[in-house]
């Protein structure tokens, strides 16, 4: 043992040290990216943004109509140029929940018109081509020649056509829409037909003959994906399908940065006041105390950025108790510590023995948290889902940092001459 | 050594009069439900300075969707450069929330008489009232789940101490739960999903609390075969006395430090969250010290007498 006084300590610092850094700045390695709290994704309650649950306007919806709505509201999304989303259905509860977070340097962007707009619903058009109407990106324009609507659409479908082994999605026309497309596509042979919803460009198939019959084919280079979803939204097109929010909550981003700024100040000097407090009282343990539970609050930012989980309000909540449980832990260990010291134990003893009864408590007291946090994780929904997210990993990462982390540093020191003296253990 | 058992009479009787104050309360002042439980819609809009009258705004906001509001003006302070914001909230009943469209209106109304610019902050909640029911409901589901794996699993871990240990368990849960709702009523906070949030919190930092106690007893049940149940019950809490005060110190050390920041930059969100919490890790610190092991000794001794009695 004597070979090794203090290695533990020093690695176990150094590692929680460099676990800090990477929280506060991040890192890139060779192109190999690792983002700090930079990247940590925060919820609409923080970071402002608009959270809204839709409701169809009809009862029961059933799951795919739930997907095919979602699919709409993510391309008319990217029409407005708003990538960074979130979208669910619960098909459950037939809804669907979008989440939109504030743009960095956004001042334009509308919460309340842009819920609004996704809600109505879409029109599917195949229209007739103009080919000078074009926009810089030399998508086609709609001309407003309407050969067809989404109404006209009974069914559509993926299917592999046999000659050339690509998909093709295949329309299952009404009679009346039958009559009307074989009129159109008599007139445009060799031309091209663009099919649009609402204003929005999706694909423009070129007629190779007059199709009669009511059933029409769409070729094109389409993966089974991409297939797939212009199927659906040519089906939901003739869709009734319109979508009303019926809870809506957006934050202004000055006033949910505010928040978001407060608490990080807040944070910082709460943990300071615990490291001093720790540190005054438990001496030499409560300083390694210190050092762990920065491992646990430096560990849980590290995991929430890589995990991509949204942080809310409830989530930070999550967060608090969970170093709550950490600081928890050191104190049961240190008392322990402490109690063994004055029953007259010698320093070594002490700490084992210390180290080893505190365990149960923690133990028993950690898992009776994590039940509850499954449980909540299960039943709950949103805000008690995302406390729930992150009380299981600052938990976990609390037993590892309380117990291992503290326990490799108070033995390592316990090795070397300086630390031999009980003053230092509080004693 | 402090008799925690020999004085447990008058601990539970200011446990039960916090109780009862919080039926009066609830009786007098019935439950404030926030509109995330209720329903209804919450607009707050941030305005170019202070000098705005509530009144004209209900006007101009019945004119544009015929519904009436409440107005009130606020105020917070930017925490970046210390400039007073001024907002104007709007609240509308659950039997008249707003609709899409409605929304829109009332806001683009409110811009144009009060030359709101196109980049002022806008806040605006909006809920239904058959989803505020849901959401009440399916928190208290899961909340119930809960506590039922937890009584199983305290039943499993301490069972040199059976199933009465975790009944009296889950009691100083429920003990918490209500002296923070008792505080709820009799302050008249609505109920939100931060009081929810709250209370979980609460409940874990108590349920820990009492599972180190017991574990003490757990251990002593050995060391001390010849004492009382009252005996092994007090002695433990002794000995995790200088625990329960330091994690109380520290933590409350924490949430004070983050209620004084909330406070002075006036962030409503932060400000409810905490509150509670303070008066949550008080009353879980006392449920864990003066209820739960002291409760479980007087169910012990009720269930020795019923022995005694019956071989007599």
């Amino acid at each position: 043992m004597r070979s090794n006084k203090g290695l533990g300590f020093i690695v176990t610092v150094i590692v929680i040290l460099f676990l800090s850094y990477l929280a506060v700045n991040g890192l890139n390695l060779f192109g190999f990216e690792i983002l700090g709290v930079e990247g940590i994704r925060y919820g609409t309650d923080i970071k402002g943004g608009v959270n809204a649950v839709l409701y169809p306007d009809t009862e029961n919806p059933s799951k795919e109509e739930l997907e095919i709505a979602k699919t709409i509201i993510g391309k008319r999304l990217d029409a407005k140029q708003i990538y960074d989303r979130e979208l669910t259905t619960e098909p459950q509860n037939g809804r669907i929940i979008v989440s939109i977070p504030w743009g960095k340097g956004e001042t334009d962007f509308n919460p309340q018109a842009t819920i609004d707009d996704i809600g109505k619903t879409a029109l599917l058009t195949f229209q007739e081509v103009d080919e000078t109407k074009v926009d810089e990106r030399g998508v086609f324009l709609p001309t407003g020649r309407i050969v067809i609507q989404g109404t006209d659409v009974e069914d559509t479908g993926v299917v592999k056509d046999p000659e050339t082994g690509r998909m093709v999605v295949a329309l299952d026309l009404s009679e009346e829409g039958a009559i009307k497309f074989e009129e159109g596509t008599g007139r445009l042979v060799n031309q091209r037909i663009a099919i649009f919803m609402d204003d929005q460009f999706i694909s423009a198939p070129t007629v190779s003959q007059k199709i009669t019959g009511g059933s029409a084919v769409i070729q094109g280079y389409f993966t089974p994906q991409e297939a797939g979803d212009l199927a659906s939204i040519i089906k939901s097109g003739a869709l009734p399908f319109s979508l009303e929010a019926k809870q809506v909550n957006s934050i202004s981003p000055s006033l949910g940065e505010n928040a978001l700024s407060v608490i990080v100040t807040a944070g910082i000097v709460s943990l300071i006041l615990v490291f001093l407090y720790m540190s005054l009282y438990y001496r030499l343990p409560g300083l390694i105390a210190s050092i762990a539970l920065l491992g646990l609050v430096a560990g849980q930012l590290l995991l929430i950025s890589w995990f991509g989980i949204t942080l809310t309000l409830p989530g930070i909540a999550g967060i608090i108790l969970s170093i709550g449980t950490g600081v928890d832990a050191n104190v049961i260990i240190n008392e322990r510590i402490l109690e063994e010291l004055r029953s007259g134990k010698t320093l070594g003893a002490a700490v084992d023995r210390g180290f080893k009864r505190a365990l149960t408590a923690i133990l028993d007291g950690n898992l009776t948290t994590l039940i509850a946090a499954a449980i909540l994780y299960m039943f709950g929904t949103g805000p008690i889902k995302g406390f729930a997210v992150t009380l299981f990993l600052g938990v976990t990462l609390s037993f590892l940092t309380a117990v291992a982390a503290s326990r490799t540093m108070t033995k390592s020191v316990g090795n070397m001459q300086i630390a031999k003296n009980k003053w230092l253990y509080g004693a | 050594m402090f008799d925690f058992i020999g004085k447990r009479k008058w601990f539970f009787i200011l446990s039960i009069l916090i109780m009862f104050a919080g039926i009066a309360g609830l009786l007098i002042n019935g439950i404030q439900l926030d509109i995330q439980f209720e329903g209804g819609t919450l607009m707050q809009i941030e305005m170019n300075d202070g000098d705005f009258e509530t009144s004209r705004a209900e006007e101009v906001f019945y004119e544009a969707v015929n519904k009436t509001a409440t107005a009130q003006k606020l105020q917070t302070i930017n925490a970046e450069d210390n400039q007073t914001i001024y907002l104007l909230q709007l609240r509308i009943a659950s039997s008249e929330t707003l609709t899409d469209e409605e929304r829109t209106e009332a806001v683009d109304a409110l811009r144009k008489e009060f030359n709101i610019g196109f980049d002022a902050g806008i806040e605006m909640q909006s809920v239904e009232p058959f989803i505020g029911r849901e959401l009440r409901n399916k928190g208290a589901i899961a909340a119930l789940y809960a506590s039922l794996l937890i009584i199983l699993y305290i039943w499993w871990r301490f069972r040199v101490m059976n199933l009465s240990a975790a009944i009296t368990a889950v009691i100083s849960l429920f003990h918490d739960l209500m002296v923070m709702f008792t505080f709820y009523v009799i302050f008249k906070f609505p109920l939100n999903e931060s009081f929810i949030a709250a209370i979980l919190t609460i409940l874990g930092y108590s349920i820990n609390g009492t599972i180190v106690i017991y574990d003490r007893i757990r251990e002593n049940s050995k060391l001390l075969r010849k004492a009382s149940t009252a005996e092994l019950v007090n002695t433990s809490i002794n000995q995790t006395m200088g625990r329960t005060v330091n994690t109380a110190v520290t933590t409350l050390l924490c949430v004070l430090a983050v209620y004084i920041f909330a406070y002075y930059y006036n962030i409503q969100s932060i400000k409810e969250f905490i509150l509670p919490l303070i008066i949550g890790i008080i009353s879980g610190v006392y449920s864990s010290v003066f209820i739960s092991g002291p409760l479980w000794v007087l169910w012990k001794e009720r269930q020795q007498h019923k022995v005694v009695e019956k071989r007599a």
